[in-house]
């Protein structure tokens, strides 16, 4: 068997030509392969963190039911002091902010209109969401008593900054209960919706506009990965039992069915270029042994046995398509690098010009993508090859001599 | 030149299975070539028609504003010659007015902030999906005078069942308090959670009388027959409107981040099909290069026998624009039936229970749609007619190149 491999290796250096050609089919096809996977899971990465940085977070602690019916009643004591105790307690949390999260009306001289009212602790979240790095006008709380808004919500008011407008709710009592505030910042994120519906003010006057003292609705929670999480959650949750931990895919049901629908969807997508990256590569095997007919026979003709010119015709092809996979995981990783800052989307749609950070797509592999490419390859070079040396061996040596 | 070409006509069918190889390479560029391309068009279409039927529509015609601010005081009207108008127009498979304000929804002790829409009961059904999604209890109907629909979780939260009366209290369009009572009549499964438990349906003509908005409404949601046109209907009706009164908005400005997503995911798929394109490409050139690259020996011989070397490489390049040429019109031969096929029978996914109910909640069928367009067949068959062209380009250069004595020696 060493003698064959021996064998085959020399045949592989010995027409360079071939095995140039039957290489680049092999390795341009599988890098091309690897960086449709790794845009595709980038679109889909890329949407999921637009969610998750927008306001989502990775994890959420609530009072049981909240999920369910997010209502102001349902509040976290005592400013979440037991909370945050356990998740200072958590090495895999990387910020985390509090939040209270209720719903008003919002009343300019020009009109009203319902929104979300969220109050947060400002530098905390701005460690946890976006919206602190996208205000276009005004400022971030830089001063007291403003709120912030987006920009949607600001031209449905026909308010700037600088305007004063009533913010009003139902307290914890069930009474209606109103403030005037001034508008200090305006928001535009990659969410038309967050942008259209949400307030954000400080969470002192939130909690005396609920009339909430202490408590607060919601803790907001990013780890260092989506996948990381997943411990945290389970370990937060057994630290607070009758918490309600939710995961951003169980927050937004929505957003993570999409996603495996997508996910289905780019099954195939996959299989198109799995079948377009294996035939370019039979193809060439295919073409590179039906040429060597004639050089078979004489192998024959001079004694080789049938079963050892097989495995060397075999083993030279998975040879070459070792290499090509080499080559082509170069090409893939030296094209990821070069994107590694991402693909601007808006380079060639003007309309998401504005949208920011949400157009960028960036390419991502995990190691677990590598495999069923390169099972695919070398399946297909076994067969590419395997099927007509047997038939190249089965004729008589004269035969195969002869044959053009 | 006529010589030539009857030399590379030969030369194509004297070796079978190397032209069945290379026409082969042809054929599978352009059917996977036009496959991708109507499989994601299908899937986009497929997720804009849901989208459009949970929402406003392809086009929405609305007051001045209206989608800016979105509250009663920006308003339009559906008079007669415009509803003729709009029911005669080939183009529109359906239109629905409605009303679309807030409200508080109660009862006894538990009171939760809606969306409420008006909607008229019959014409409905012919733009939205709404009708199709009441689980229990059944959709308003024409006639029959305060009644509601709600969504599930709203019920569940409310705890009320079919028959049960609820309170619905507002501010009207005339700023006076608006308050009565509706019976539950159906109950709805919406997948978004924030429509299951905040969406209320009621009949146009009540709407119009509890809000005090007489003939008012705030938008006309219209379906067309092909998603393509909703741009160009949008325009058409637009531009015959008065702009002063109404507005007529396609998809896209009226869901922006539906619009936004599409965009981008279009981009993506076209650099995925860019790159398929490169990784046939090669499939192409290798192919050629290794049929015209072990015909060294032929070569030799002819040009031995006296032909020019200019001569072998227009043979060698007419005869891969005859293999391509076969391969693209076998490759169309075998990829349009196919896509209309899938475009007829769309593939079911039925791997998981679990797969089902994300398709579910996306409120869209576990299946894979094709969609065939006119444009997609002819650019995918034109790009590899220039790749083959161009792969073919220097296996032809590579042929005439040699010397004939070295050739002949070399074997």
């Amino acid at each position: 068997m060493l003698s064959v491999i021996r064998l085959a290796w020399r045949n592989v250096g010995r027409n360079p030509r071939r095995t140039g050609v039957v290489v680049t089919a092999v390795a341009v096809g599988l890098a091309g392969t690897l960086l449709s996977m790794a845009i595709f899971s980038g679109m889909m990465f890329q949407m999921v963190d637009n969610a998750i940085k927008t306001d989502l977070g990775h994890l959420q602690i609530h009072a049981q039911g909240f999920n369910k019916d997010p209502e102001i009643g349902l509040f976290l004591e005592d400013k979440g002091a037991p909370e945050i105790e356990a998740i200072q307690a958590e090495a895999g949390i990387q910020n985390w902010a509090p939040r209270i999260r209720g719903e008003g009306l919002v009343t300019s001289p020009s009109s009203s209109v319902g929104v979300r009212v969220i109050g947060v602790d400002p530098d905390a979240e701005a460690q946890v969401s976006m919206v602190s790095g996208s205000i276009v006008q005004g400022g971030y709380f830089d001063q007291k008593r403003r709120l912030v808004l987006g920009e949607g919500l600001a031209r449905r008011l026909g308010t700037e900054v600088g305007d004063k407008i009533v913010l009003s709710v139902q307290d914890l009592e069930g009474d209606m209960n109103g403030t005037a505030l001034r508008v200090g910042g305006i928001f535009r994120t990659p969410s038309a919706e967050l942008d259209r519906s949400t307030v954000f003010l400080e969470l002192a006057p939130a909690a005396d506009l609920f009339g909430m003292g202490d408590s607060i609705s919601e803790i907001v929670i990013v780890g260092h990965s989506r996948d990381a999480v997943l411990e945290t959650q389970a370990r937060l949750s057994a630290a607070l039992p009758d918490r309600e931990i939710e995961r951003w895919d169980e927050l937004q049901p929505l957003l993570a069915s999409i996603l495996s629908v997508m996910d289905q969807m780019a099954s195939g997508l996959y299989l198109i270029i799995f079948v377009a990256m294996s035939f370019g590569i039979a193809n060439v095997l295919l073409m590179a042994i039906y040429e060597r007919i004639r050089e078979i026979g004489i192998l024959l003709a001079v004694g080789l046995s049938r079963g050892r010119l097989v495995a060397m015709v075999i083993c030279e092809s998975i040879l070459v398509t070792l290499l090509g996979l080499v080559a082509g995981f170069t090409l893939a990783l030296l094209a990821l690098f070069a994107l590694s800052d991402g693909i601007d989307m808006s380079l060639w749609a003007e309309s998401l010009a504005s949208f920011g950070m949400g157009t960028r797509i960036f390419p991502v592999l995990t190691p677990a993508d590598f495999t069923i490419p390169t099972t695919v390859a070398l399946l297909t070079a076994l067969i590419a090859s395997a099927w007509p040396a047997l038939r190249a061996v089965r004729l008589r040596p004269a035969e195969a001599v002869r044959h053009d | 030149m006529s010589l030539e070409w009857r030399l590379a006509w030969r030369n194509v069918w004297r070796n079978p299975r190397r032209t069945g190889l290379t026409v082969s390479a042809t054929v599978f560029a352009v059917a996977l070539l036009v496959l991708m391309s109507a499989l994601s068009t299908g899937m986009w279409e497929k997720i804009i028609d849901d989208s459009v039927s949970m929402g406003s529509g392809h086009v929405t015609l609305t007051g001045p504003n209206y989608l800016e601010e979105r509250t009663l005081e920006q308003y339009t009207y559906l008079d007669a010659p415009l509803a003729t108008r709009l029911g005669e127009n080939p183009a529109i498979a359906g239109y629905a007015p409605r009303v679309n304000a807030f409200g508080l929804l109660s009862d006894a002790d538990v009171t939760r902030g809606v969306m409420v829409i008006g909607v008229d009961p019959e014409l409905e059904k012919s733009v939205s999906s709404l009708p199709d999604r009441i689980k229990s209890g059944r959709f308003l109907e024409k006639g029959k005078n305060r009644e509601v629909v709600l969504g599930g979780r709203l019920a569940e939260i409310l705890g009320v069942k079919i028959g049960d009366q609820v309170l619905l209290y507002s501010v009207a369009y005339s700023l006076e308090s608006a308050y009565d009572l509706f019976s539950v009549a159906g109950i709805m499964h919406l997948p978004d959670p924030a429509l299951d438990r905040g969406l209320a349906l009621i009949s146009l003509a009540d709407a119009q009388a509890f809000f005090v908005y007489g003939n008012r409404i705030s938008e006309v949601a219209i379906r067309v027959r092909e998603a393509d046109h909703s741009a160009s209907l949008a325009e058409q009706l637009g531009s015959s409107l008065d702009p002063e009164k109404i507005e007529a908005h396609p998809w896209p400005e009226v869901m922006p981040d539906l619009a936004q997503t599409v965009v981008i995911d279009k981009l993506g798929m076209y650099l995925m099909l860019a790159i398929l394109v490169i990784v046939v490409a090669f499939g192409i050139f290798n192919t050629i290069l290794m049929a015209v690259l072990e015909r060294k020996r032929e070569f030799g011989v002819v040009l031995a026998l006296g032909l020019r070397p200019r001569a072998i490489f227009r043979i060698v390049y007419l005869e891969s624009i005859l293999l391509a040429g076969v391969g693209l019109t076998l490759g169309l031969l075998v990829a349009i039936p196919l896509v209309l096929y899938l475009q007829a029978n769309p593939i079911p996914i039925t791997n998981s229970e679990e797969m089902a109910a994300a398709f579910e909640m996306v409120g869209t069928d576990p299946v894979i749609y094709a969609k065939l367009i006119a444009n997609n067949p002819i650019l995918s068959a034109l790009t590899i007619l220039l790749v083959a062209l161009l792969a073919a380009l220097y296996p032809a250069i590579r042929a005439s190149q040699g010397k004939p004595v070295d050739v002949l020696r070399s074997l």
